[in-house]
């Protein structure tokens, strides 16, 4: 009987096609290089999904499972500094309020960033930040021992300089200010060691220098 | 005796098997799952109607308010496998090898390749999107249907490292090994669709130790298939690096911009997103139209002019894709799909399928067949009239 045989013989190299076809479908982790700005954000998502989301702002703003973008800062209430010499800024359109850039080589940048209310707290916000470097979390007392205050004309102002273990250490040192109206505003230099100390003294000096301007004029 | 009994059942099996009959029914069978797929694209939108009736085995049904599902119809694949074993069989069995067959050849082959075509499609065909504003350069496509957690090592001034980990990988849960780094990833939950919402006073507590996910609730959500909704997938992930855990964050689509961590002064990114995949070439929306007729708000045509680079292969030039004339390109074709932001935004749909021509060259061979298995009656059917016509004559 050899159709049957040839038959089966075509049942079982279909099937056994079949399940290779299934088992080509393994999937693993992948990597690609891509250029500075060439990963943009998805624009298949809803609005609410794509908007910005303080990720690093540390203020979930959320309901009914949907992300509201954080609204700009006020124009008549603008924050002001004294940008330092050799100090670059830019000042952004999204929730990052603007960037600025000392002019000193080496790795390190501020973000200046504003969120409505009290975002979460200091501790909070602190205990973030050395989460993000891999330390260890804070209470009130440590949150207290490692805060330095910095008066300012533009309100409450606790700076903590924060140092990542490990062999190439990241620094940031990071302000967090709780505006006279009632916002937060976080100013944060990170970026290699040795690089954030050159800066130390002329970011204390910018953040001395804040102040509100009431005109709204830029 | 017994093994000669057998082999009769066998025999009469397989006759019946692979008689006409049952080719009939499998046609009579994909019909109806042609239609019923068809209906339930409304509900279920064009994948999940797609994937449940088409691409399965079964097709189940789930009684209203129960939590079982009941099977209640060979899936697609079932239906196909069937049919395609059914003609091949029946070809190699029952027609004879001679030029007089060679049109019913040629249908079949043609039938047999079109059945294949659906298996090659649904084993290796990959559907994904491509949106872009008017201005913006992408070299990346995205699976909407799929998601990653991506890791961005930002820590290059000009390039960054992006690393994908596939949501299949998530689902398995244990710990993932990102190559090339010193990191690896351990998965304490994954969910296919949540919401999301501020964390109050008496809720349960999270999973989370880190980043925005300590002041957020999770609540696991029904997966949804139809094309106008997203799932928002949510993962708890905790990085470990040389020993050292960095936490346990919630990184979910629902969050717009990342979180992120530092080691060993590099700083890793973390973020759901729809499944990414760049391209060795990148593409310029240079404008969008969408016309209408004049004098009314009925679309005629949307088009989207395009400016292709691709310089590894030495490649630039201007392309216009619009309705029905898609960009064909490195294995990839781009139809243009959908449109948004004022008719600022394009969304061209990417389908990438090694068989695309299978079918093109089933309904040419089928075409073909039939061609030559009548033009071959008619061409008997003449020359028995001539043998009559020369009779009637002799006589």
């Amino acid at each position: 009987m050899k159709t049957p045989q040839v038959t089966q013989r075509l049942m079982v190299t279909s099937l056994a096609a079949l399940l290779l076809l299934a088992a080509c479908r393994r999937e693993e982790v992948t990597h690609a290089r891509v250029a500075k700005g060439a990963d943009a954000p998805s624009e298949m998502m809803p609005p609410a999904m794509g908007g910005a989301m303080p990720g690093s702002g540390g203020a979930p703003g959320m309901g009914n499972g949907e992300v509201a973008p954080p609204p700009p800062p006020d124009p008549a209430n603008t924050l002001k500094w004294t940008l330092p010499p050799g100090w670059t800024e830019k000042l952004e359109g999204g929730m990052r309020y603007a960037t600025l850039k000392p002019g000193t080589p080496g790795k390190v940048e501020v973000s200046v960033v504003m969120l409505p209310g009290p975002a979460g707290g200091e501790l909070a916000n602190v205990n973030r930040w050395r989460g993000q470097l891999g330390l260890a979390t804070v209470d009130e007392a440590g949150l207290a021992a490692i805060r330095k205050a910095i008066p300012t004309s533009a309100g409450a102002l606790g700076l903590y300089d924060l140092i990542s273990d490990g062999t190439v250490k990241t620094r940031m040192t990071a302000a967090l200010l709780a505006a006279t109206n009632g916002n937060t505003w976080f100013l944060k230099m990170t970026g290699d060691a040795e690089p954030v100390a050159a800066n130390q003294a002329d970011f204390t000096r910018l953040l001395e220098s804040l102040h509100f301007d009431a005109s709204g004029a830029p | 005796m017994q093994k000669s009994e057998n082999k009769s059942k066998l025999t009469k099996f397989l006759d019946a098997a692979l008689s006409l009959k049952v080719t009939i029914v499998a046609l009579a069978m994909l019909m109806v799952l042609v239609v019923a797929c068809t209906l339930a694209q409304v509900d279920m939108g064009t994948n999940g109607a797609v994937n449940a009736y088409m691409r399965s085995f079964v097709v189940w049904w789930k009684p209203t308010g129960q939590n079982f599902s009941i099977p209640i119809f060979p899936g697609g694949t079932t239906v196909g496998f069937v049919l395609g074993v059914n003609l091949i069989a029946s070809q190699l069995r029952g027609l004879a090898r001679t030029w007089a067959k060679l049109g019913l050849w040629l249908v079949h082959i043609g039938l047999v390749l079109l059945v294949t075509a659906e298996f090659v499609s649904a084993a290796l065909q990959v559907d994904a999107r491509l949106a872009i504003e008017e201005g913006q350069t992408v070299s990346f496509v995205e699976r909407p249907q799929e998601f990653e957690l991506a890791i961005l090592d930002t820590s290059d001034p000009k390039l960054d490292d992006v690393y994908g980990v596939p949501e299949s990988l998530l689902k398995g849960g244990g710990t993932i090994a990102i190559p090339g780094t010193p990191l690896s990833l351990r998965v304490h939950a994954y969910f296919k669709n949540t919401e999301l919402g501020r964390k109050a006073e008496g809720d349960p507590p999270t999973m989370a130790t880190m980043g925005v996910g300590t002041g957020v609730t999770v609540k696991e959500a029904p997966p949804v298939t139809s094309d106008d909704e997203h799932n928002r997938p949510a993962t708890f992930v905790e990085p470990l690096a040389a020993g050292k855990s960095y936490g346990t964050w919630l990184v979910s689509a629902a969050m717009g911009a990342p979180q992120a961590f530092v080691h060993e002064g590099h700083t890793y990114q973390l973020s759901m997103r729809p499944r990414r995949e760049y391209l060795p070439y990148a593409l310029t929306l240079k404008k969008f139209s969408h016309d209408v007729y004049p004098g009314t708000d009925i679309p005629k045509n949307f088009s989207s002019l395009v400016h292709l680079v691709d310089k590894p292969a030495g490649e630039e030039r201007d392309v216009l894709i619009f309705m029905n004339q898609p960009l064909r390109y490195a294995g990839r074709t781009f139809y243009q799909a959908s449109f948004g932001k004022g008719d600022t935004l394009s969304v061209l749909q990417v389908v990438e399928n090694p068989g695309w021509l299978l079918p093109y060259i089933s309904c040419a061979l089928v075409t073909l067949g039939l061609l030559i298995h009548f033009a071959m009656g008619l061409r008997r059917a003449q020359r028995k009239r001539q043998r009559q016509a020369a009779a009637a004559q002799n006589a």
